[in-house]
């Protein structure tokens, strides 16, 4: 996907994001802000316990108040079971298995009525004895968490059947070559999204029973499926649904899977046939909204003399909560940096998910490879310490090579790693610093993710349509989703340029099923290489049009320019010139809203406006009319994991760098960043300012989930639902990030440009432990690192 | 559903008349940020909130023989305020900590120390400042110390038909040099974890008077009485200091528990490093 | 449900809301003026989603009874720009400046911001971290916010 224009208008440039000035003016309309004619307000109610039988649910006096229209319970709906494992249903008739189960729900004309009424709703429990430990919930006897399966067989264990096993080569061989070996157990815990705008939609039937939903998620297709065979089972088969996107508070891995509050709003909605909102308040955002998935690793690697890998070994354990969602298929990510971070021959690496009445997860910016990468990359200094190699250096041993094929069967193209590596020791004054000083110190851990799509489902496929009106407008409907991370301004400038007209002659339409061609999903930082290589692939096409209608009308629009001054002027003499030049679409090109020939782009008569020839195209008056209008799906040539989970399932990855300078006050165990140095191998910067809003984004979440985040949970209830309690940095807790962007251009991305969105948060928290390592000799192995962890493993040292 | 009238008196008068008129059904309210939340986070919510927010008379800061602040002047003034900074440091630590800008630009001393949260942040500089606290109500206008204020959790000497007017500092506490440590995970937006605040006095390197204040320690707010006698007429030591830390964080001075926003032992070994340390930052400022 | 009505300024126009007195100024806002500029984003004033201007300060909308209002001046997001459009420097500096990413959190944010460069016209990073730090946004990281206020400060000047 080469340019061969000498130079580039618009790709590579900051361009400001004029294009959404609609949200510094208070007029971006999001799902808070979103109102339907008759709209009522549906409002859930939740568990008491993390275990119980429901025994009765008494709504009597909630269908009496006044504004209410609908209250529903699992008696009142179809039990269809939803979910990636089917094991949950959208009210829960009988039992509840964690304090967020749903257990009814209201609508009303009002959202303060609704809450009301849903205080009025009794409901009498029989508590059951619950399991919160994994470990507890995968032994003999737990209390079990499911008693039958999605098809009616009776369930045994907690643990469930998921098939998260890989294995490359002989471990037990790798092991005796091994001159050093180090074995750590690490683990992280749930951390929520916190995206700014809360968790909401709009469900609204039209008359025959077709479906539109208003809603924020990043699936738009992956919505329509999951609806599509829920509505086969409720008696709507065949009916349409139609998925829009309102301007999308924050997403970062929310919004990929179909989650119960839509099915409800879409129940409540088919109750009162009236358009109904659910929206999340932040205190139910902390306790409803499914996390960050934790999980245990136990990791071993090892190496020969030379410090090159042998093996690596890892099990993981992931407290998978009471029903599945996303959070149990983090494994099949979590691969990517066990199998191929730097390079290792023998690789095993099997995860157990295990049901436990706590809550469940889905997914998370990175996806699992925070937390994988957490434990490779703690175990790469382990092991560097016992081999008595500097950890720079045991990296750049071992680092991953353009052209490598992994034991997953990655296929490394582009590969920045050793720039990265290298930028982030010479930021950080390694040499100097590494081992030289007390209560400070460096760290570093790197990362590989996809970047160039991702094949998680049997299409990884992005269309997208563009088309022109008479005046030069181009209208590009992308099937992706705008969640804030810049979409409309880096595909303005891929079309400008590709097209050859200005980025404010674009106007995009994102996150409409009904007029998107199809899309696997915004996620797996994806967006820009598959809308960008969709763009190049659908202007080339508009181009070829323009231009042959160019050929077209060129010469009648010169020729009767001459005509008309000859009438004006008798002694105008048309001059000789050679139609030849734009005798053929081939020997065309646009630039800046201009056609011309290429042969002669500043000709005194070739060169025409884009709009006169669109204008001249359409309004002919001989039946001959026509409009420019080109679509593409892009599906790249890659593969899905087999049942081995190897697969080449992305056409590039993206690798990356994180270095820390920490200082530790010893006295209170608090972990101070000097530093931090993120260093990015990103193809090609789209658009300079927008990649470095990514990097720092995703930078100071990783922060964050090293150092201060986590969901407290005791006994399957979430104690710190609130800001105040949770967390999440402000502007006051200064992280000093320095980028640094490396391009190794990538053929397979647009203009060379590979995914970035989430890489950012990757290793920040292995490198940040790492640091602290290196200051003051404490490893802490549990995320996240607080200064409780800290104090308490100083004084156990000076015991 | 939560349903109340509010009311906006104009004066002192009016509201003592408005607070006996509806008894037990009103609550007073001024920046609205403790009380606000508390409706909507119980959704309970009294008949009646009468607001003093408007009071403009009670809103002040003086210096004359002694510092008079107005009970509802807010954190923001406080935090702005040249005076406080310089000479009742440990105040301006304490007010400039409490939430955000937006918070303290509605947030009142007065609601501070009124809603008796044990985390308080004016709480502990007001206590190292031997502040006494100004009420007035049918019977007439009455005062205590700050260290006789708060009787326990959320609980303080202020009747349901008084009302908080005025915090008097004593002018000699210019001669003190102060200082506030909240200590929380993150800079902004917290409660704290400990609160510590010193006030000292130096004659030479000698500490000829202290104060030390701590803060989610108790069921209120407290004086370290003890750790406070040890360190005076003892030299401004690290061994000092250490001790007098020691003696902080121990049972003769605090009731530490665990919550959810800390430990008790962590707690402990905060008071042990902050007290020294806000010892010495007080020293400091003194010396300016 | 005791109602109010309550007078004030609202972006420089003289306007009258009849509403339940237990509204807040952010409820009143959406709702009876409709202008979803400033959204809840906690509804307890940890979040910063909701302020709002009221009298030259920076205040949590969500916070703030209805019948507080009456009588002050209060500027929202969607009273900065110009009538003809034009952007004032805070806007234009979050579009050039990438402070804006998805967007919920700009409303509040510059609203902050504004109450800071109005008082203090030449602020350090310092003071304008201080300004938001009760302006909480989970894509930016801060940086390129602190940048574009400072982009504005120099703007304005």
């Amino acid at each position: 996907m080469e340019e061969k224009m000498p130079d580039h208008l618009f790709v590579g440039k900051s361009i400001p994001r004029t294009i959404e000035t609609d949200k510094v003016t208070g007029k971006a309309v999001y799902i808070d802000d979103l109102k339907r004619p008759g709209m009522l307000y549906g409002k859930i109610l939740y568990s008491k316990h993390a275990h119980a039988k429901i025994k009765s649910i008494d709504t009597s006096k909630a269908e009496k108040l006044e504004g209410v229209r609908a209250v529903l319970t699992g008696r009142d709906i179809p039990d269809v079971r939803v979910g990636f494992l089917k094991d949950q249903t959208v009210l829960k008739r009988d039992v509840v298995r964690q304090f967020k189960d749903e257990v009814a729900a209201v609508a009303a004309i009002r959202p303060e009525i609704a809450a009301e009424a849903i205080d009025l709703i009794k409901v009498e429990y029989e508590k059951l004895p619950g399991v919160f430990d994994p470990f507890e919930a995968m032994k003999q006897g737990s209390p079990l968490v499911h008693e039958v399966d999605a098809r009616g067989r009776p369930i045994k264990s907690n643990i469930l059947p998921l098939p998260w096993k890989f294995e490359v080569g002989d471990i037990e061989q790798a092991r005796k070559d091994s001159a050093y070996i180090s074995k750590d157990t690490v683990s992280t815990t749930w951390v929520n999204q916190c995206c700014m705008g809360t968790s909401g939609c709009i469900a609204e039937f039209d008359q025959n029973n077709n479906l539109t939903l208003y809603d924020q998620t990043n699936v738009i297709f992956g919505h329509i499926g999951r609806i599509t065979e829920y509505f086969s089972q409720i008696g709507l088969r065949g009916k349409k649904i139609r998925v829009v996107n309102p301007v999308v508070g924050g997403s970062f891995g929310t919004k990929l899977d179909t989650d119960i509050y839509e099915f409800i709003a879409i129940q409540l909605a088919l109750k009162t046939r009236k358009p109904v909102k659910i929206l999340f308040d932040r205190e139910e955002e902390f306790q409803a909204l499914p996390p960050r998935q934790p999980a245990v690793f136990t990791i071993e690697q090892g190496c020969d003399k030379e410090g090159i890998l042998t093996f690596r070994y890892c099990e993981a354990v992931l407290d998978n909560g009471s029903y599945t969602s996303w959070g149990a298929t983090t494994p099949s990510v979590m691969i990517m940096p066990m199998s191929s971070l730097y390079r290792v021959p023998n690789v095993y690496f099997k995860a157990t998910c295990v049901y436990t009445n706590n809550i469940y997860a889905q997914a998370m910016r990175g996806y699992g490879n925070p937390q994988a990468t957490f434990a490779v990359e703690t175990s790469m200094d382990t092991l560097a310490e016992e081999a008595g190699i500097d950890p720079a250096e045991f990296r750049l041993i071992n680092r991953n090579r353009s052209g490598d094929d992994t034991p997953m069967k990655l296929k490394i193209t582009s590969c920045g790693l050793e720039e990265c590596i290298t930028a982030v020791k010479e930021k950080l004054n390694w040499d100097d610093k590494k081992g030289k000083q007390k209560g400070r110190g460096v760290g570093m851990a790197s990362l590989i993710h996809v970047a160039g799509g991702a094949r998680v489902t049997k299409s990884d496929g992005h269309g997208m349509m563009i088309k022109l009106d008479e005046y030069g407008h181009v209208d590009v409907i992308e099937s992706g989703t705008d969640q804030g991370q810049g979409s409309p301004t880096v595909i303005s400038q891929i079309v400008a340029e590709a097209l050859g007209v200005r980025p404010e002659d674009i106007f995009l339409t994102f996150g409409d099923t009904a007029l998107a061609l199809w899309d696997a999903g915004t996620h797996a930082s994806r967006h820009t290489f598959m809308a960008g290589n969709a763009a190049i692939g659908a202007c080339a096409k508009a181009k070829r049009q323009i231009l042959e209608m160019a050929v077209e009308q060129m010469p009648k629009i010169i020729k009767g320019g001459f005509k008309r001054k000859k009438r004006k002027d008798p002694e105008f003499v048309e001059p000789a010139l050679d139609f030849g030049l734009i005798a053929n679409p081939e020997d065309l090109d646009i630039r800046d809203r201009m056609v011309f020939p290429r042969k002669d782009p500043d000709h005194p008569y070739f060169k025409l406006p884009l709009t006169q020839i669109l204008q001249n195209g359409l309004h002919v008056g001989t039946g001959q009319s026509k409009v420019v209008m080109a679509e593409e799906f892009y599906d790249p040539p890659t593969e899905m994991l087999n049942w081995e989970m190897k697969g080449n399932l992305s056409m590039t990855y993206a690798f990356g760098t994180c270095g820390v300078e920490v200082g530790v006050d010893e006295q209170t165990g608090e972990v101070k960043i000097l530093k931090l140095v993120s260093a990015h191998d990103v193809g090609k910067a789209m658009n300079p300012t927008l990649l470095l809003g990514q990097i720092y984004g995703a930078a100071y979440t990783g922060v964050g989930y090293a150092l201060t985040e986590e969901i407290k949970v005791r006994n399957g209830r979430v104690m710190n639902p609130s800001f105040r309690d949770y967390q999440m940095l402000t502007a006051m807790d200064v992280v000093p990030i320095e980028p640094v962007v490396i391009e190794p251009i990538d053929e397979a991305g647009p203009y060379g440009a590979k995914g970035v969105g989430e890489p950012g948060l990757v290793p920040t928290a292995p490198a940040i432990a790492n640091a602290v390592y290196d200051a003051i000799g404490i490893r802490i192995t549990d995320l996240p690192i607080t200064p409780e962890k800290i104090l308490t493993a100083l004084k156990e040292r000076k015991v | 559903m939560i349903d109340y009238d509010y009311l906006r008196p104009d004066n002192l008068e009016e509201v003592l008349g408005l607070l006996k008129e509806h008894g037990p059904k009103a609550t007073l309210i001024a920046g609205g940020t403790d009380v606000m939340v508390k409706i909507r986070n119980t959704k309970k919510a009294p008949e009646v909130l009468v607001s003093i927010r408007g009071l403009k008379d009670l809103r002040y800061i003086e210096k004359k023989k002694d510092y008079h602040i107005g009970a509802l002047t807010t954190h923001r003034m406080l935090e702005q305020s040249e005076l406080i900074r310089t000479e009742l440091s440990a105040l301006h630590d304490g007010a400039s900590r409490v939430g955000s800008v937006q918070v303290r630009n509605v947030a009142t001393v007065g609601g501070n120390i009124c809603n008796a949260a044990p985390s308080a942040d004016t709480a502990g500089p007001l206590l190292v400042l031997d502040a006494i606290v100004f009420m007035e109500g049918p019977e007439g206008k009455r005062s205590v110390p700050i260290t006789e204020f708060f009787t326990s959790t959320y609980k303080t000497v202020l009747k349901k038909d008084e009302v908080l007017t005025e915090i008097k500092i004593p002018g000699e506490m210019e001669h003190f040099g102060s200082a506030y440590w909240k200590h929380s995970r993150r800079k902004a937006m917290n409660l704290p974890i400990l609160g510590i605040a010193v006030s000292l006095k130096l004659e030479g390197e000698i500490i000829s008077d202290v104060r030390i204040a701590l803060t989610v320690a108790a069921p209120t707010p407290v004086r370290a009485y003890k750790a406070e006698d040890f360190l005076k007429g003892k030299p401004l030591s690290d061994e000092a200091l250490n001790e007098a830390g020691k003696i902080a964080a121990s049972t003769e001075c605090c009731s530490l528990r665990d919550s959810l926003r800390g430990e008790a032992w962590y707690r402990a070994e905060i008071i042990e490093v902050y007290v020294p340390r806000m010892a010495k930052l007080a020293a400091e400022r003194r010396s300016k | 449900m005791k109602k109010v009505s309550v007078s004030f300024t609202l972006n420089g126009d003289s306007v009258k809301a009849e509403v339940p007195a237990t509204w807040t100024l952010l409820k009143t806002l959406r709702e009876y003026f409709e202008l979803t500029g400033a959204k809840e984003g906690c509804g307890v004033g940890e979040c910063g989603a909701c302020t709002v201007i009221m009298d030259g300060e920076a205040i949590n909308s969500c916070l703030c009874p209805i019948p507080e209002v009456e009588g002050r001046s209060v500027t929202t997001i969607e009273g900065l720009a110009d009538e003809d459009g034009s952007l004032h420097p805070l806007q234009d500096a979050f579009l050039k400046n990438n402070g804006v990413q998805c967007g919920f959190c700009t409303s509040g944010m510059i609203m902050s911001s504004k109450a800071l460069l109005d008082q203090n016209p030449d602020p350090t990073e310092d003071d304008i971290r201080t300004t938001i730090a009760g302006n909480f946004c989970r894509c930016t990281g801060y940086v390129q916010i602190v940048e574009s206020v400072e982009m504005a400060a120099k703007e304005g000047k």
